[in-house]
């Protein structure tokens, strides 16, 4: 009934730690405090941006009525996918089983809400009653014409990023090329993994792919799709963009659908420039990339022109950086780009080449943060005084308290920050935080001592 | 794309129509877009509320993850909560080592005076045995022997955060609260706020129960945690009830609960050990804070202070000043059930008139309770309570009957936007809007925000929408 962890390939490769990273693939210590969500979460935020399809939670109230609609990815059509749905698993279900209630439930949501599909997540608590997610999504679809999609993903499996990869092995097993789709390659088309249109992220990366004559074929599921996601085979290439949750999937889609991939970021102007030529690269079109070479160029110079005046500003500022998956050392270089100094930098969700590869673009002088608690991260911040402080909304709070500029990069925030585009709302929106007035009021001793003038 | 929108524009016809609301309440097995939390929520925030205690889930590392979330977009504020991070091992062997390790760690590392370790669903499907294992940690050297550890089992699957609430304050009362002893009562009273999101409702009570001259505990007290002030550093346990407080609690010369469905084991167990107590409705409206100043001077013996008689007396003011803006308009409601009790009983105050009253934790004596209520006055007479129901079913309502304004959390706002009304976001979460739960709903100078949120906001529109030959100045 559970997962087969050994199966999915799922437990991590021995820790890099001798390497110099910390040992990000550890298991939380109980009782530490690091804020870290779990397996079913880490499922949620790689399938519910999924748009036309509905989204069923099999669990108590909780593991619903705590994040439906939590995550900030948005649509350019339907909203199925926002729907809280879930069984509400009580204590009767737990006694005598909730299969029945699962399956009345799929049926009452085919009908009344008309979704191209429906994704039914197990929970921790169906998972340990016996429940058997698998059989009854099967038995509801025989009597549907749309596809009822199992993804066990208990709580207790462990970290997000474990959700993250049965979520993609449910891609992989349930929708790509499922279907009556064709087979035919889509020429100097893309699949974009791991990206989830997070605050319209991926609106600010469609307008430069269609520039150049690239088709996005689908994302990975930002804004994407039901029927789209179906014929994801048919892109010419995949692009890894929040790193490696994701990686099973690419490499089964390369192994079975002949789908190379290559891993690329779009925050940031160089990434973003980075990321362009090696997609026109990877295609293989000559003249795509002697046309990517030129666009990207005009690109950087419009967008750092547009930027310059928030460069000034923050230039020389010392930042600390935490945060997960590709934006570990993507924004490095996007902080950078800006002028900005990181003191320390540190991740939780990442896997050790993202933080190998963060290290690398850090100045050697900057602190590794090992100790990614609460305390650890007060710590760092008492210690190195910087201006301001770029992380997940997690963090946010605490940083407020030490009276530090915060700027969320993760879910929480409300602007999209991907691509050229992005970078000027990023340095638009970072330089608001720094220079906002708030701070010197906060930091002005009060009462005022005696001979210093109160301004 | 042509067919595609219209299709959309038929299915939104067919959800609005009264034939949809029928198949809509006929649904039993599925819950739409949920308004209520999970019982850990409750026993994490009643947590927050005594001093320098750790607030630590028995269960999945992602339920602890949320509940920090959730409360932390509500407040503003970092919301400090650990969890043992039970993994499939755990559901193989069962959670004992996460326990026991888990505390270890957090004491070592947090150093709280006291632990409330609650429960989430996983261990409480397994059956997990936390008061053994607790003494097994005490054994085994993982924290020191005399640590006061408060044990509640709160299950997401039964109850909602109300219930949990109530579970963890009992849980505290058994594990810190030494025995009632007749020479060592003590003068205080002691004030139960119940689940409350607002720290300006909490500060209110102080306020007026200084302003009353009553010697006083509130407990718990989780405004100074929930809305601490920036002082330049971080304080893991910025405040809370002290816990001599907590230890005396059943010396107390009386306890006064302020929500009945919050507090109902709470008051049983403070009520069998001879600790005379009262519950009153939460004191929103005129005369739910008349009866809470009632109480109090009952209490004291005292006269009420001038002060408070001109504070109501400014309330009164502000309801006849605004009356004409609520007077016969048309309200659905959702929220616990506390809350509801206490926005209705003001609406009817106001003349407004509740016509939907959603409850998705409702209670038989609730029920009860709430029809007695709406039967006590007129414009109660429209009014229809719907226990047990969500969002979904509220959109129904709002689609087929509409009324001209929600009241609720900020979960609300897709149905009061589907039905094109506004939302005057009262509750818990509150997740866009700033500050509100930092101005009281309750006392008297709850009736003035109340007013002024609701009249307010039906003015707005009324700006925002008037043709140009009926916009006013004056209104």
């Amino acid at each position: 009934m559970f997962t087969n962890l050994t199966k999915l390939d799922l437990k991590d490769k021995p820790c890099l730690s001798e390497a110099g990273s910390p040992k990000l693939c550890m298991k939380a210590l109980p009782g530490e405090g690091a804020e870290r969500s779990c397996a079913y979460d880490g499922a949620r935020v790689v399938l519910m941006p999924i748009t036309d399809v509905a989204h069923l939670v099999h669990g108590p109230i909780a593991c619903a009525g705590n994040s439906w609609d939590n995550r900030g990815a948005r649509s350019s059509g339907s909203q199925l996918f926002r729907r809280g749905l879930t069984t509400d698993i009580m204590e009767n279900d737990v006694i005598y089983g909730g299969e029945k209630k699962l399956k009345a439930a799929i049926l009452e949501i085919a009908q009344r809400h008309h979704p191209k599909a429906i994704f039914v997540y197990a929970t921790c608590v169906s998972s340990l009653i016996g429940d058997d997610v698998n059989k009854t999504c099967e038995e509801a679809q025989k009597e549907l014409t749309i596809p009822v999609i199992p993804v066990n993903c208990p709580g207790f499996l462990g970290d997000k990023n474990i959700g993250n990869r049965i979520a993609g092995e449910v891609l992989f097993e349930r929708v790509i090329g499922s279907g009556d789709v064709s087979k035919e390659k889509i020429p100097l088309s893309i699949n974009l993994i791991g990206e989830y249109n997070i605050a319209g992220d991926i609106w600010g990366i469609i307008p430069d792919l269609k520039n150049l004559g690239i088709t996005l074929q689908t994302a990975i599921t930002g804004d994407a799709k039901f029927d789209d996601l179906r014929s994801a085979h048919r892109a010419s290439l995949n692009v890894l963009i929040c790193s490696k949750s994701l990686t099973n999937l690419v490499r089964k889609m390369e192994i079975q659908y002949g789908i190379p991939f290559i891993e690329g970021s779009f925050y940031g102007i160089h990434d973003t420039s980075e990321t362009l030529v090696k997609i026109a690269t990877a295609l293989g079109d000559a003249d795509l990339l002697a046309r990517t070479l030129v666009y990207v160029q005009k690109r950087e110079d419009e967008t750092r022109k547009t930027i310059a005046s928030y460069k000034k500003v923050l230039e020389g500022k010392q930042a600390i950086l935490f945060t997960g998956g590709v934006k570990t050392w993507s924004m490095v270089s996007t902080l950078a780009e800006l002028g900005i100094n990181i003191l320390a930098g540190g991740t939780q969700n990442s896997t050790p080449e993202d933080f190998q590869r963060m290290k690398a673009l850090m100045d050697p002088t900057a602190q590794i943060i090992e100790d990614t608690s609460s305390a650890g991260f007060l710590k760092i911040i008492a210690e190195k005084k910087p201006d301001l402080i770029v992380a997940g909304g997690k963090t946010k709070y605490l940083a407020h308290k030490t009276r530090t500029p915060f700027l969320d990069i993760n879910h929480g925030r409300k602007l999209p920050y991907a691509g050229y585009e992005g970078m000027i709302k990023f340095a638009e929106t970072l330089s608001r935080t720094v220079l906002s007035p708030v701070w010197g009021h906060l930091r002005r001793e009060f009462p005022p001592k005696e001979g210093e003038q109160d301004d | 794309m042509i067919n595609m929108k219209a299709t959309t524009k038929a299915t939104t016809a067919w959800l609005n129509s009264e034939e949809y609301k029928e198949k809509n309440f006929a649904r039993e097995k599925l819950v739409i877009n949920p308004a209520k939390a999970c019982q850990p929520l409750g026993a994490l925030l009643c947590a927050l509320g005594i001093e320098n205690c750790l607030p630590f889930t028995h269960g999945s590392q992602g339920c602890t993850a949320y509940f920090r979330s959730t409360l932390s977009r509500h407040f503003r504020e970092p919301v400090a909560a650990v969890s043992d991070s039970m993994t499939e091992d755990s559901a193989v062997f069962g959670g004992q080592t996460n326990l026991i390790e888990g505390v270890r760690n957090a004491y070592a590392l947090y150093k709280p005076d006291v632990i409330a370790v609650f429960t989430s669903c996983m261990a409480e499907v397994m059956g997990d045995d936390i008061n053994a294992y607790i003494g097994l940690a005490k054994h085994e050297g993982a924290i020191p022997e005399d640590l006061p550890v408060a044990l509640g089992n709160t299950p997401s699957f039964k109850g909602s955060h109300i219930t949990g609430y109530d579970t963890m304050l009992k849980a505290f009362l058994v594990a810190l609260a030494t025995e009632r002893q007749a020479e060592k009562i003590n003068d205080r009273l002691y004030v139960v706020p119940g689940f409350d999101t607002y720290p300006g409702n909490l500060r209110e009570y102080k306020r007026v129960l200084k302003i009353m001259k009553a010697p006083f505990t509130l407990l718990p007290d989780n405004s100074d945690v929930v809305d601490a002030p920036n002082l330049g550093t971080y304080e893991l346990y910025p405040g809370g009830t002290p816990l001599t407080e907590v230890k005396d609690a059943l010396n107390a010369k009386s306890f006064l609960f302020l929500q009945s469905y919050t507090t109902m084991t709470a008051s049983k167990y403070v009520d069998s050990k001879e600790v005379p107590t009262e519950t009153i409705p939460m004191p929103i409206g005129i005369k739910g804070m008349d009866q809470f100043i009632q109480s109090v001077a009952k209490f004291t013996g005292l006269d009420v202070p001038d002060e408070i008689t001109q504070e109501r007396g400014r309330a009164v003011d502000a309801m006849t000043d605004a009356h004409q803006y609520i007077h016969g308009k048309r309200f659905s409601l959702f929220g616990d059930p506390d809350l509801l009790m206490g926005l209705v009983s003001f609406l009817l105050e106001m003349g407004g008139l509740p016509v939907h009253i959603v409850c998705t934790n409702s209670t038989t004596p609730f029920k009860k309770a709430m029809e007695a209520l709406l039967a006590s006055s007129s414009y109660g007479q429209e009014a229809t309570l719907y226990p047990n129901k969500d969002l979904w079913h509220l959109r129904s309502l709002l689609v087929t009957e509409p009324v001209d304004m929600l009241i609720g959390d900020s979960h609300g706002k897709w149905a009061a936007r589907d039905a094109n009304i506004p939302l005057v976001r009262i509750g818990f979460p509150i997740t866009d809007r700033v500050n509100l739960h930092r101005s009281p709903i309750v006392g008297y100078t709850g009736v003035i925000n109340l007013i002024t949120m609701i009249a307010n906001t039906f003015l707005d529109d009324v700006d925002r929408n008037s043709p140009e030959a009926t916009f006013e100045m004056m209104r």
